[in-house]
């Protein structure tokens, strides 16, 4: 039997390593300057010198990001099973998806801006587009490659249309789907701050250019520690309703360990 | 009763657009109601496709078959098919799989719930109703496709090898066991195979289909056993020296 018991697991370890270097660096040997690298010591007074509109900020931020990610989730989803569903509808929407889907969301930006004015409205939009476009596409590849006999075994047994979208093609494709929500929740939180950095005067992100005009290296990097929970909380959820949704799926871990 | 009139079909060529590969030619048959009908062949001489085409699934080129009479143009549960691959959904609990095309015909919960009942222990699953198709052998799966075909209570089962995955063992006692059910239910069964003695074994009469280039003509066998059978006629020289004959005819066509 192996021993499992008393070992660190190797995420910590990571992260023990890099908290011991990084200790190392900034407050033992000090190679590195404040503004290069500040020392955890510095970024906890940071924090607690943003203490105040910190809160306010974490909600912003995630209130942007979360309704844009929710929203263009719903939407992309929606999107790509109507798109499998009629084909009227793909021939009117196709094309213009075709068209405007290599365009850089990022690039959108300053436009958005013109358009929907400074508030939070343009910032969700973005946040919502990026996620679409993603969701978008998978979910109509998904159903386009998924196996036919699926299909003709519920139409054979007397389902319309509606129940095999709604019995077989949408079971069918929600493992499928998983990597590209996941994709999806990531980016959302890359496109909150790329949205925040041109327009609102709220948010973290709006936070972190401030903290960068002062050449605060401890505060920027606070935000980013930030950021980085709340997507991996976000990426933590979703894995836990995927594992719940596909219990059905047979699913064997790849593993390349002893073959030569 | 099914009646196969002049039926002609071609598949487009993969990779030249204009051209089509004629796979079946002329072919005339009829099947009675509640005849067990098996069709044998060389692999790819069109038999899958003929049950398509009567299900519903791919539409004939020339020539017509008729479903008493009516010309088939649509799917419909009253011809079902059972599929050679896995088709049992594997997102659905073995209960959820047999009750489906009930509920999916709008059929009562209770009246639902008593069918579905009926043939999960008909076909042997008691036991296994809430597990999912991943917890399930190969033979166990192919039974919970049956039971939620015959949940269906089709006119006409069109079977495309369904036990052609399966291992000797689990086949055979397949065999029987829909022989019994056909025995209950007298169905219309069109069972496709390319194993001989199932053919044998489980139809009244065995039709064995030429491929194209040899006529693409159908040369048919009644199958003399008395029913109900048992697995035991196997063994019998009549049915050995029809083995014999039938693998001749089937040797011959290998070669094109």
């Amino acid at each position: 039997m192996i021993k499992t018991k008393n070992r660190i697991p190797p995420s910590l370890l990571a992260f023990l390593v890099l908290m011991v270097a990084w200790v190392l660096a900034t407050m033992v040997f000090k190679v590195v300057t404040y503004t290069f690298l500040p020392s955890p010591v510095d970024l906890a007074e940071a924090l607690w010198s943003m203490r105040k509109n910190l809160l306010s900020a974490c909600l912003a931020s995630l209130r942007i990001t979360m309704s844009g990610f929710l929203i263009g989730l719903t939407v992309g989803l929606l999107m790509g099973l109507l798109m499998a569903y009629s084909k009227a509808f793909m021939d009117t929407v196709g094309p213009f998806m075709e068209f405007t889907r290599p365009i850089p969301v990022f690039a959108l930006i300053p436009l958005f801006m013109i358009w929907f004015g400074l508030g939070i409205l343009p910032q969700v939009f973005l946040v919502a587009l990026g996620v679409m476009g993603i969701i978008g596409v998978q979910t109509y590849e998904a159903i386009k490659n998924m196996p036919l006999i699926y299909i003709r075994a519920s139409q054979n047994l007397g389902a319309n249309k509606k129940t095999i979208f709604k019995t077989v093609v949408i079971p069918y494709i929600i493992p499928h789907l998983v990597g590209a929500i996941r994709v999806a929740a990531a980016t959302s939180w890359g496109l909150d701050v790329a949205a925040e950095f041109m327009g609102v005067q709220i948010g973290l992100g709006y936070n972190m250019i401030v903290q960068q005009m002062y050449l605060n290296t401890p505060g920027i990097m606070v935000i980013v520690l930030i950021y980085c929970c709340f997507a991996i909380i976000l990426d933590k959820i979703i894995a836990a309703i995927e594992r719940r949704l596909t219990v059905w799926t047979d699913r064997a871990v790849v593993t390349f360990e002893g073959i030569k | 009763m099914i009646e196969i009139k002049d039926l002609c079909f071609s598949y487009q060529n993969r990779k030249k657009a204009k051209e089509r590969k004629e796979i079946v030619h002329n072919l005339n048959l009829t099947v009675k109601d509640n005849e067990f009908l098996c069709l044998l062949g060389p692999s790819g001489c069109g038999k899958s496709t003929i049950l398509k085409i009567i299900a519903g699934f791919e539409k004939a080129e020339k020539g017509v078959i008729l479903d008493n009479g009516e010309e088939i143009n649509d799917v419909s549960y009253e011809r079902a098919m059972v599929f050679q691959e896995d088709a049992v959904f594997p997102w659905m609990r073995v209960y959820q799989n047999v009750e489906y095309g009930l509920k999916a015909r709008g059929i009562e919960k209770a009246e639902r719930d008593e069918i579905a009942n009926h043939f999960i222990s008909l076909v042997g699953l008691s036991g296994v109703e809430n597990q999912y198709p991943k917890e399930l052998s190969g033979g166990m799966k192919k039974r919970v496709d049956l039971a939620r075909v015959l949940s269906n209570n089709p006119r006409i089962m069109l079977m495309d090898e369904p036990f052609g995955a399966l291992d000797a063992m689990t086949k055979e006692k397949l065999q029987e066991q829909l022989l019994q059910i056909w025995e209950k239910t007298k169905k219309t069964i069109i069972f496709v195979t390319h194993d001989i003695e199932e053919a044998i074994f489980l139809g009244d009469r065995v039709a064995i289909m030429q491929p194209i280039s040899f006529g693409g003509e159908l040369h048919v066998y009644d199958i003399p056993f008395e029913r109900p059978r048992s697995l035991a006629i196997k063994e019998n020289p009549q049915f050995q020296k029809m083995r014999r004959q039938m693998i001749d005819e089937l040797k011959e066509y290998e070669s094109f």
